[in-house]
């Protein structure tokens, strides 16, 4: 082999690079628990993940506009467990959940159990009817430029569309659920932490 | 004092004749053939071993020297054989040229068609076209050939077969680089440039005194029992290690590119916002180690966007220029700042790269269903089913209308005309905008908990409407039968798409890339010379000195030229006082050139 095809192998060798890195940067859809979308245009998925009390992160104290267009922050419902559902009227595992979620709220009620959701990518109108067609009960803060959903960052933040926090009564991050909720499952879920007494030292929400 | 003239001692026709000098006609091609002339002395042999195969390519060739044969009978390939001829074929360069030309191959179809990674509502596009063809191409992974396996596999096969030949060959050439100039050969003149001429010096004074010349002209020295042997242009191996190395700098930021970075997109119509979280997204593609929990927190707001088209002339309906004015904050609490977002001028916050992709129509509706309650107020993104008109289709779900849900099919017409009685597109700016629907009840499928794509209605539940699509202009409505409710076109807004990008190795990559065209241009201008002295006591009591040089490799020729100079400094330091003598020292001192 001559010098020129070697010094063309230099060149091509070159030229391999620069098409590894063009190519490079469009690199894999490899996801952890959080499973694409797959043409629906939203990140959907499931997955539970259950935190033991001393690795609870604390949950950011997030405060908005409810759907009725009332002020609300998280600071507010300290002391009591708070079950925290991310959705939007648009989202078909949202609707699923909605009737299971209500129940929930109904049967944790008198165990100091509050209900919060958190509207996302909605417009108020759709917000309004979903809420009137599932008759839920407990308020929604509207989070149309997903400032709640940011102030997770960090933390646990919501994976996917839905998602369902269960926050304890020293104000910590203590289980996601990351798609539909079920009730039997939620129940298993919120039922330990809501029988659960505050930490004395309380490091919780700011 | 009179040099004698070197070639003098083959005669006239050793300089015509090609069979006296047949190294020159033959380039060699390993630093082993260089020196290897008839008769090979001790000396020759050792300076031949010097020139190893350093000056080599980049790549080890296919014409690898063989791995000597295990033992003199039957060579059997055992495992560790197989293994380590397998790893000899996929390191070769034939193998890594196949592999970068698979991989120009497999690109094509990434750049022919519509890419789930770079625009999804383009493969949207691409189904609802070519519904049968579609989902055999899905199925072949080409609408994201990116993160296809079969791209993956080239693709590190490839990354293996350029690391495996370029981490030895780094190894190789970091020994070459600190290389001694090799022992100087015995017969000089055998050179292909050669001088002898006679100083007045001793032997021993004559070589000091070169050492000392060709130090000061930065070559490195080494000496030895009457000769001084000079090498230089080390940097040309500098410039083959950088190149290497860099190269490997290269594959690496790639690789962490791929792993630390992530690619994500989104569609966001004039009025909206969304922060950079993984449910603010409508795809996200993060690398293996990326924490969804961690991405920049930075939030983008669309204000309004604004495209002008070419309304005459041959380039009728192509965009002219686009411009999506963004109020941008790098983090929650931290000052918004504006930006204008253009195509390839992309809005760079914390690292992270959002691009300008995509833009289309988001007509907006209010539905109010059959119990007289408005159920839906908002814009709906439509996706241009063709670039001309920018003609756009899309889907209104209503699911919480009573007494059943509605959806709707339509078509969003920017600049509606009439063209022999079917309604099309004509301009792609809303000069006309028109929206016509096709109405369905029943069950949009939603409740049962599936995710659905918001760009497709599931019929399987539904019924269409008996009601006449007729286009509507902004403020028109359109009753349904039956009671079912109203649907009122409001209005219109334009969206863009985003395509969000963080990829840190993309800089080092950069840097590595420019680092090995340095390199690589260095290791092309900078050629490897060697110069010998050797001085010994002529039989009339003279030092005859003998000056030889060899350049180890062909680029560009000019090295006689630099020869011819330096032996003529060589002579004139070594002449002493009596260099003024001579008055021929320029016709005296011919330089001998092989053909």
């Amino acid at each position: 082999m001559s010098r020129l095809s070697r010094r063309a192998a230099g060149g091509i060798t070159l030229a391999a690079a620069v098409m590894l890195a063009v190519a490079g940067c469009t690199g894999g859809p490899i996801g952890q628990n959080t499973p694409q979308s797959s043409g629906q245009s939203f990140v959907s998925g499931s997955g539970t993940n259950f935190y033991k009390t001393g690795s609870r992160p604390v949950a950011p104290d997030i405060s908005g506009t409810t759907l009725t267009g009332q002020h609300l922050s998280l600071a507010s419902y300290r002391g009591s467990v708070v079950i925290l559902n991310f959705w939007g009227s648009w989202c078909g595992p949202c609707r699923a959940e909605a009737p299971d979620l209500e129940a929930l709220a109904a049967h944790f009620q008198p165990h100091g159990v509050r209900f919060l959701g958190i509207d996302i990518r909605d417009d108020p109108t759709g917000a309004d009817a979903f809420e009137h067609t599932f008759g839920v009960t407990y308020p929604s803060l509207n989070d149309p430029g997903d400032e709640i959903a940011l102030a997770f960052r960090g933390t646990v933040p919501p994976a996917a569309i839905p998602t369902t926090l269960v926050i304890d009564r020293s104000g910590r991050i203590a289980a996601r659920i990351v798609g539909s909720v079920t009730y039997n499952g939620a129940k298993a879920l919120i039922t330990p932490v809501a029988a659960e007494h505050p930490v004395t030292t309380d490091g919780a929400a700011r | 004092m009179t040099g004698t003239p070197a070639g003098g001692n083959r005669g006239a026709g050793g300089t015509a004749s090609p069979t006296v000098d047949p190294r020159q006609a033959e380039l060699p091609h390993e630093g082993t053939a260089e020196l290897a002339d008839g008769a090979v002395s001790a000396d020759d042999a050792v300076s031949a071993d010097g020139a190893g195969p350093a000056d080599g390519a980049v790549f080890a060739d296919g014409a690898r020297p063989a791995e000597p044969a295990p033992g003199p009978g039957a060579p059997r390939l055992g495992l560790v054989g197989w293994l380590r001829w397998g790893w000899r074929q996929l390191t070769s360069m034939r193998t890594a040229l196949v592999l970068l030309f698979l991989l120009a191959v497999a690109s094509v179809p990434g750049s022919v068609l519509p890419q789930e990674g770079v625009d999804p509502s383009a493969v949207s596009q691409y189904y609802a076209a070519h519904p049968a063809l579609a989902p055999i191409l899905n199925r072949l992974s080409l609408f994201s050939v990116f993160a296809a396996p079969w791209f993956a596999a080239i693709y590190l096969l490839l990354f293996l077969s350029l690391a495996g030949c370029v981490l030895p060959r780094t190894f190789r050439l970091v020994g070459a680089a600190r290389q001694q100039p090799p022992r100087a050969p015995r017969r000089l003149a055998r050179l292909p440039m050669a001088v002898s001429y006679v100083s007045p010096l001793p032997p021993a004074e004559a070589l000091s005194s070169a050492g000392r010349l060709l130090g000061g002209k930065r070559f490195r020295l080494r000496t030895g029992d009457g000769w001084v042997s000079a090498e230089k242009g080390y940097l040309r191996e500098v410039g083959n290690l950088l190149f290497h190395i860099a190269l490997l700098a290269l594959l690496v930021s790639v690789g962490l590119g791929g792993i630390f970075g992530y690619k994500a997109n989104r569609l966001l119509v004039a009025g909206q916002s969304f922060a950079n979280t993984p449910t603010a997204l409508d795809v996200f593609r993060p690398g293996r180690l990326v924490s969804p929990s961690n991405l920049q927190p930075f939030s983008v707001a669309l204000q309004s966007f604004s495209a002008t088209y070419v309304s005459s002339g041959p380039q009728l309906d192509e965009p002219e220029t686009f411009n999506a004015a963004l109020r941008y904050s790098a983090a929650p609490n931290s000052p918004t700042r504006g930006f204008a977002l253009r195509v390839n001028h992309p809005l760079t916050v914390d690292g992270v790269s959002v691009y300008l992709i995509g833009h289309g129509y988001a007509p907006e509706f209010k539905v109010t269903d059959g119990a007289g309650n408005v159920v839906f107020n908002g814009a709906v993104p439509f996706i241009p089913v063709e670039q001309a008109g920018l003609t756009s289709e899309g889907v209104v779900k209503v699911p919480d209308a009573a007494p059943s849900q509605l959806g709707f099919a339509g078509v969003f017409l920017p600049t509606a005309a009439d063209q022999n009685g079917r309604l099309v597109s004509e301009f792609p700016a809303a000069q006309n905008p028109r929206v016509s629907l096709v109405s369905y009840a029943g069950n949009l499928g939603l409740n049962t908990g599936q995710s659905q794509s918001v760009y497709q209605l599931d019929l399987s539940g539904m019924h269409r409407l008996s009601v006449a699509p007729r286009p509507l202009a902004v403020g028109q409505s359109m009753t349904l039968p039956n009671g079912a409710g109203k649907i009122t076109f409001t209005g219109y807004r334009q969206w863009i798409s985003l395509a969000v990008t963080y990829d840190p190795g993309q800089l080092p990559a950069l840097i590595s890339g420019i680092l090995a065209l340095a390199g690589l241009i260095l290791s092309f201008m900078v050629r490897r010379r060697r110069v010998f002295v050797r001085a010994a006591a002529g039989p009339d009591g003279h030092t005859v000195v003998e000056v030889g040089g060899l350049a180890r490799s062909d680029a560009a020729g000019g090295f006689e030229v630099e020869f011819a100079e330096l032996a003529r400094e060589l002579r004139t330091a070594q002449d002493g006082i009596t260099e003024s003598v001579s008055s021929d020292n320029d016709q005296s001192l011919s330089i001998r050139e092989g053909e």
